[in-house]
């Protein structure tokens, strides 16, 4: 009676001890699933040689820019794979950043200037605010936001909706403004985080075309 | 009878043995879950804004009473004051949800100040740094409540901005 006792004990105690650790493998994957999807095309910034401004480096550098296809500001939508044989600058914003919102001439002039080389400007709007697809509202409000924006700077290029789904492609997108200088042959030339300057953007404008 | 002793001392042992071998396999496992739980640490990155204190309040039940909020701000960092000065910034705001035992009556924000870009010092904004406090005014039921406040704002260095975060303000309400 006491050894069946005792056999019970370690059945149970044995039973326990492997549900435990089955949990425990299944958090420790879990863990290592999220820290793959942390590390996955995230950006950083590294000091400039010689100091100055830190630079960001794009682990997308030299590599096809992911494609994407988003819907404008008409609901028309608009694939990154149909400017192929166009270099094109991606840009990343908000109507709530402000550096993004004192770039936008910048794009705009450096736009007018070369578009007749080939070079076109994707503003792609990426507020942040995690909307469910069902949230019509929301959507709605967010639209309303941006093509009143985009109404006032009298944007000319393309203004896309829905940044948030593309942005980890693009690298997790923690800062913005951010932009992505896209050569003809739909390769990553040049790519930056924050505001720089519109003589800094033209020089990889430049790039984009002559690559 | 010595012999059956014996046979039984055995599969004692034996028995040992096995869970002492499972025991060990199992704590193996769970330093794997431990190791990586402290990497993961590593990589995840400060709070913009954390919240310090009151962790715990004492409040009259049923009778609107001032807490004062503490703040802190990352160094480098601003976030848009709950007054901006451009209706497309996202201002600075407490809430309460509703059926915590606790209701915000009222939130006083401080006065931001004046922040320009040193791109273009033409544009201003109105802005909070370091540490900051907001007044909240707060009727609380009878009894003891876990309350989880939210503070919603949205944070820029000098060239970037980041998105737009809410942070849990967690505080033990005590009203008697």
């Amino acid at each position: 009676m006491r050894r069946n006792t005792l056999v019970l004990s370690a059945v149970v105690l044995i039973l326990a001890i492997f549900a435990w650790a089955g949990w425990a493998n299944w958090e420790y994957r879990k863990q290592a699933a999220e820290r793959l999807l942390a590390g996955a095309a995230q950006g950083e910034l590294v000091p400039a040689p010689g100091g100055g401004t830190p630079q960001y480096v794009s682990p997308l550098m030299g590599k096809p820019a992911p494609t994407f296809a988003l819907g404008d500001l008409s609901g028309k939508k608009v694939t990154l794979a149909s400017y192929r044989g166009k270099a094109v600058l991606i840009n990343f914003w908000a109507t709530w950043c402000a550096p993004c919102r004192l770039e936008t001439p910048w794009l705009i002039e450096l736009r007018n200037k070369y578009a007749a080389q080939g070079f076109e400007v994707l503003g792609v709007d990426t507020e942040g605010d995690d909307l469910q697809k069902s949230d019509t509202a929301g959507w709605a409000k967010d639209k309303a936001a941006v093509g009143k924006f985009a109404a006032e700077m009298k944007v000319p290029y393309p203004v896309l909706m829905d940044g948030d789904s593309i942005s980890r492609d693009y690298g997790g997108l923690d800062d913005l403004p951010a932009s992505f200088f896209v050569d003809r042959k739909g390769k990553v030339v040049a790519a930056q985080v924050g505001l720089t300057s519109e003589s800094e953007m033209e020089a990889k404008i430049e790039k984009a075309l002559t690559e | 009878m010595q012999v059956q002793g014996l046979g039984s001392m055995k599969i004692t042992m034996q028995l040992c043995t096995a869970i002492a071998v499972f025991v060990f396999g199992a704590l193996a496992a769970q330093g794997q879950v431990v190791s990586s739980s402290a990497q993961n640490r590593s990589i995840i990155k400060t709070d913009q804004v954390t919240y310090l204190l009151p962790a715990q309040v004492s409040v009259p039940a049923g009778r609107p009473t001032a807490v004062t909020l503490h703040f802190l701000i990352k160094q480098g960092l601003h976030i848009n004051s709950h007054t901006p000065s451009d209706e497309y910034l996202i201002p600075t705001a407490f809430t309460i949800p509703d059926g915590a035992g606790v209701r915000l009556d009222a939130a006083t924000y401080p006065h931001g100040t004046t922040f320009t870009l040193p791109v273009d010092p033409t544009v201003k904004l109105n802005v909070y740094t370091g540490e900051f406090v907001i007044q909240a005014r707060i009727v609380a039921q009878a009894g003891n409540h876990l309350v989880q406040g939210k503070l919603r704002y949205q944070a820029c260095d000098n060239n970037a901005c980041m998105p737009p975060k809410t942070i849990t303000v967690p505080i033990d309400v005590i009203a008697k």
